[in-house]
């Protein structure tokens, strides 16, 4: 054993050090450019800006009656001519929806609006996530917006026709605005599902193609057909005026450039201002002839796909260092671009991405999406469409613009397969041990595969990207956009315990009566109540998941989307309409919260009070009943039973059977819904409210704490090491069925065990067998845990420390002090 | 398959300092040396032995009431009286039932296969990262029958062996598994025969010896010499530059560790004063050995 004592940290911890020490960040000297930038708002609390939803209400109200893409459509161009038009000092790439010069979030009343009233008079205190909003902004939200939106929302129509019992599960008020945190629609945060735009599409034809094409068709349309004159003349009407609107507002850009250089003293300053109306004369509505116009033309749509709707969280930015690639390498041979510039333009781009936050309105939307959530993920790496390895010199430009930018913005994914290169990985790894949570790894070696199952041609799986916390889409075959619902395996312990009810809310009968645990003498007989529970819970996701469907279709729409995708394209159809497209793929899924702490507590139970018999079942409730006070040893005896993360095949085989349980429901009803509806582990940072509602649990668990995240040991039980984490994963997946979507596993290591040439190799090697064994995701947070807790106490110093939580990275000192400990508690592995 | 059983006391996974590549660590319990230093002292007796860690105990007395040996009575304080001498080791029940592991038995026995059943586990890390089982302990080379049996058994199933080893055994004993070893460790504490009684129990010459026929007998096998760096013990500069000249007359790398106090608690668990006191190595102290030892 090695008896070295030491401590390391990791790069950010040791710029913060430095920091700390008066040393400067040496990639201040090295990006000035973005570092100005950062310096406007660094620190200060972001604005609610308000022009988005004035101006979508103000359309809105025009237009009502009419079909709804096209309202939606109309709604874009009014902003695109109105939205007022910002440029901020030092930026290359232009497009803005919000107060100048800060960080800002905007509002979509269609989702909430009859709260956003109340909600904005506590935003501005609220502890993790804080904004500010101005008076002015209050009252036009106030006065204008929320009345018109009284009994319009999706969140109220859909809070109407939930049925009782589930209902129940989801809201603990008959309004439907407080949770309950067992089985939670989440359709009401956003319109969409994390998404992924067809940018292939946009960079080959412009705006200006997608109209001429909207143009032709409508052209040849049927005029004697009803279907024809009804539903596709309005859709592709929509498709022209999005197509105006958008480059209307590109055009604005433009102009204000001009205006801006004409009084610019600075020289080099004057010249990148024209060189930026020169960009937004020619993009979104052409294809783009360089670099810098691709990049401008790309974030102008995803922008504008900002202002159409609220996608969770934010549209994915696709695969980058693809995408670009061709524009990269040819700017490159001709002389007009160098690594440097290129660098420079991804870091403007990621200023942006930095400064537009994804606002969280609802309880439980903040409740579930701390720190500022967002999921914009550039993709880099991965295989081609025709099954070679995509790696190119971009994808290292764009590792490398990370490495040396101090935001969490973008996310960042970065695809691993068999053949990944040696450079690859160790650049990957070497981003990593920077110890700000990127990139996050997807396995090709799971994903394609497993959607070929799914019914996904080829070419398209192998060109996917990544979107949102852990999902993957297909830009040209993913045809569902609706939220899904969460619940919770923790509750199904504890209603198993105690008969179908829950300690925090009494006697309520909430699922069913599955019996009174402690006549079970068999461990066959507790098992079998519990899966009763966890079966209803899941019953009742599956339920909400009709009604989500069809109150969708009612309320939104996204033409952004529809112009981006060639099979909606075709059929002219709207994306958020409940539909089979020709050579689609209806892919959503429905999300567990606590399964290590189901796993760990039915271990508990099996192991200390029918096989070994050390706690009687009474023993144990007297325990839970006082949450372990003055009853430590059996809190220790519950907590020392077998656990899952550990490759102990005793925890392990009772993970594999719930998630065996799961998949054979989806395998049954989800075609009923018209949909795949699989199973997922991805907590956001759900699992640490759906824990403030369940009492103490059989793993040891204390009452009301965070529950298991994603599909990560509980806090503190995986004590075999990071390899056993791995194979626990392996172990609990039942890879015979095709019913299952993303996991996402959270490993934390100490930048010690990963020091220096051969921690590297020491991390590349993990990632092989991560990528040999099938797993789906992985992410790491390298950090000491003693800076953690200095970041707590002293949250002045260390306000730039980023950490990663559930598929997203995010400051840690903008969380609330429950998911900090939660951080804290993660396992950190530094057995050497 | 050998149906000898092995007493083993520990299994350890992602080990990334004994060896090449990931690795998983076997220690074997039973050590002839007794260095003062020792940070595994429950690795020492090759018995199975309780350990206690009293601010772990709830003094619920669960254990006393499944013991029928008379070894554990509750004192008036609530901890443990552990009556070592009356245990038979043979009924686990005590530690089964203790909640939070504050009475524990270090040492299990296994059979080769058991220990290869945890082992495999981690198969494909050693594939992607060079790496595979080190033996180690204790002193791998006192379970001679045993230690021969898991190597060759380990090297059927294409599993790299790496030991540690102090070289104290006889050269037959040495020798006899080196066919089956990839890598080895072997630690030299001191050069001087006398000092090396002294704080270790054992002459060194057993030790240089068996290094010396290894090199004779299995030239190309790959060797790192290790000197643990202990405060007052080991740590004159004559001493490292003599070992490490051993070393490279050897064609061996040559590694100093420092020293640490973290085996303290144990010793306290097992109801033995600590042999160091409160004896430190500077963190200067050893970078400037280090550095003094690889300009050679």
């Amino acid at each position: 054993m090695s008896c070295c004592e030491h401590l390391a940290y990791s790069g950010q911890e040791q710029t913060i050090l430095d920091r700390i020490a008066g040393k400067r960040d040496p990639n201040e000297l090295k990006h000035p450019r973005l570092y100005k930038l950062i310096s406007v708002f660094d620190g200060k609390k972001p604005f609610i800006d308000v022009e988005r939803a004035r101006l979508f209400t103000e359309s809105m109200k025009e237009t009502e009656g009419e079909m709804l893409v096209l309202r939606w459509a109309k709604a874009l161009k009014h902003m695109g001519e109105n939205m007022t038009v910002y440029i901020d000092d030092d930026q290359l790439i232009v497009g803005r929806m919000g107060h100048q010069g800060s960080r800002y979030g905007i509002l979509y009343p269609e989702l909430d609006g009859d709260y956003q009233a109340s909600a904005l008079k506590e935003l501005p205190a609220d502890p993790a996530s804080p904004f500010e909003v101005t008076a002015e902004d209050s009252k036009v939200v106030e006065e204008l917006i929320t009345p018109y939106w009284k009994d319009k929302t999706f969140h109220q129509d859909l809070n109407k026709r939930l049925p009782k019992d589930s209902h129940r599960l989801a809201y603990a008020d008959e309004g439907g605005y407080q949770s309950r945190y067992i089985c939670c629609e989440t359709a009401s945060n956003r319109s969409s599902l994390q998404w992924c735009l067809d940018y292939e599409r946009l960079l080959k034809l412009g705006y200006k193609g997608i109209k001429e094409e909207a143009l032709a068709a409508l052209a040849a349309l049927d005029p004697d057909d009803p279907l024809d004159q009804c539903e596709k003349r309005p859709y592709l009407e929509a498709m022209v005026l999005l197509s105006e609107g958008i480059v209307t507002w590109a055009h604005r850009y433009a102009a204000k450039a001009r205006e801006l250089a004409a009084a610019e003293k600075n020289e080099q300053r004057r010249k990148e201002l024209l060189q930026i109306a020169e960009n937004c004369d020619w993009v979104p509505e052409n294809p783009p002839r360089t670099f810098y116009e691709a990049l401008q033309s790309h974030w102008f749509v995803q922008a504008f796909a900002r202002l159409e709707q609220k996608i969770s969280s934010n549209p994915t930015n696709g695969r980058m260092d693809q995408l670009f690639w061709p524009y990269y390498e040819k700017d490159v041979r001709e002389g007009r671009l160098d690594e440097d510039k290129a660098v420079e333009l991804l870091q403007c781009m990621w200023v942006n991405m930095a400064q537009c936050l994804d606002l969280a309105i609802t309880p439980y939307n903040k409740a579930t999406h701390e720190g500022y959530s967002h999921w914009e993920a550039v993709t880099i790496g991965g295989q081609t469409r025709d099954g070679r390895d995509a790696t190119n010199e971009l994808t290292y430009v764009v590792l490398r613009s990370k490495r040396e930018c101090p935001l969490h913005y973008p996310d960042l994914a970065a695809r691993i397969h068999a053949r990944s290169p040696e450079r690859y990985l160790y650049e990957v790894a070497e981003t990593i041990k920077q110890g700000c949570g990127f990139p996050k790894l997807l396995n090709d070696e799971e994903i394609i595969p497993l959607h070929l199952a799914k019914g996904a041609p080829l070419a398209d799986i192998y060109d996917y990207a990544a979107s949102g916390c852990a999902e993957i889409r297909m830009p040209r075959v993913d045809t569902y956009t609706s939220g899904h619902a969460q619940f919770s395996l923790g509750a199904a312990v504890e209603l198993t315990l105690y008969n179908g009810r829950m300690k925090k809310f009494g006697d309520e009968l909430l699922t069913l009566e599955t019996g009174d645990v402690r006549t079970f003498d068999t461990w066959e007989k507790f098992w079998n109540a519990y899966v009763k529970q966890q079966m209803f819970i899941i019953r009742h996701a599956f339920l909400q998941q009709y009604y989500i469907i069809q109150t969708r279709a009612e309320h939104f729409a996204t033409p952004i989307s529809d112009s981006l995708h060639v099979l909606a394209m075709r059929e002219c159809v709207d994306l958020h309409q409940h539909h089979q497209y020709k050579g689609g793929l209806n892919l959503g899924y429905f999300e567990c919260l606590g399964y290590s702490t189901a796993i760990d507590s039915l271990a508990a139970i099996k192991k200390v009070v029918y096989e070994d018999g050390v706690l009687s079942m009474q023993e144990v409730l007297d325990a839970l009943e006082c949450d372990f006070v003055g009853k430590e040893d059996v809190q220790a005896i519950l907590a020392n039973a077998p656990k899952y993360g550990n490759d102990d095949e005793y925890a392990d085989s009772i993970g594999l059977e719930i998630d065996r349980l799961a998949q054979e429901f989806s395998a049954k009803y989800a075609q009923r819904l018209g949909i795949r509806c699989d199973f997922r582990m991805v907590p956001f940072t759900s699992h640490v409210p759906f824990g403030r509602v369940v009492s103490a649990t059989p793993n040891g668990r204390k009452a009301w704490t965070p529950l298991s995240d994603g599909s990560s040991a509980s806090h503190g039980a995986d004590i075999n090491g990071p390899t056993a984490v791995l194979r626990s994963n392996f172990n609990t997946k039942n890879y015979n069925m095709s019913q299952r979507a993303a996991r996402l596993l959270n490993v934390k290591f100490s930048p010690k065990c990963l020091e220096g040439e051969s921690g590297t190799r020491k991390l590349v090697d993990f990632i092989r067998v991560f990528c040999d064994l099938r797993l789906w995701h992985v992410q790491f947070n390298v950090i000491n845990r003693e800076t953690l807790i200095q970041a707590q106490q002293h949250p002045e110093l260390y306000k730039g420390l980023i950490v990663r939580i559930a598929g997203y990275s995010a400051y840690f000192t903008e969380l609330s002090r429950d998911l900090q400990n939660d951080l804290i508690a993660r396992t950190e592995h530094d057995k050497v | 398959m050998s149906a000898t059983l092995g007493t083993i006391f520990n299994i350890q996974k992602f080990s990334i300092h004994d060896g090449p590549g990931i690795r998983t660590l076997v220690f074997f319990k039973g050590c002839p040396l007794r260095c003062l230093w020792c940070c595994n002292p429950e690795s020492q007796s090759p018995e199975l032995e309780h350990g206690y860690n009293p601010d772990k105990c709830f003094g619920c007395g669960r254990c006393v009431a499944r013991c029928s040996h008379g070894v554990l009575s509750l004192k008036e304080d609530r901890t443990l009286d552990i009556r070592r001498d009356l245990c038979r080791a043979e009924c686990p029940d005590c530690v089964k039932v203790c909640p939070d592991k504050a009475l524990v038995f270090y040492g299990k026995r296994y059979t080769v296969e058991e220990v290869l059943k945890v082992v495999e586990q981690d198969a494909l890390f050693y594939t992607r990262s060079g790496g595979g089982l080190t033996v180690s302990g204790g002193e791998p080379l006192m379970q001679p029958e045993f230690l021969l049996a898991l190597c060759k058994e380990a090297r059927r199933r294409r599993i790299d062996v790496a030991m540690e080893t102090s070289g104290f055994a006889s050269e037959d004993v040495f020798l006899s598994v080196m066919p089956w070893v990839g890598y080895l460790m072997v630690d030299v504490k001191h050069m001087d025969d006398e000092t090396h009684r002294r704080v270790t129990g054992v002459s060194n010459r057993p030790i240089l010896s068996n290094l010396r026929a290894l090199r004779r007998e299995f030239p190309n096998m790959p060797l790192r010499v290790r000197t643990p760096v202990i405060p007052g013990v080991n740590d004159s500069e004559e001493n490292l530059m003599a070992t490490s000249e051993f070393a490279r007359s050897l064609g061996a790398e040559y590694e100093l560790l420092a020293y640490h106090s973290m085996g303290r608690s144990k010793y306290r668990s097992l109801g033995r004063p600590y042999p160091m006191g409160d004896a430190e190595l500077s963190k200067e102290a050893f970078a400037s050995l280090r550095e003094k030892v690889s300009s050679l």
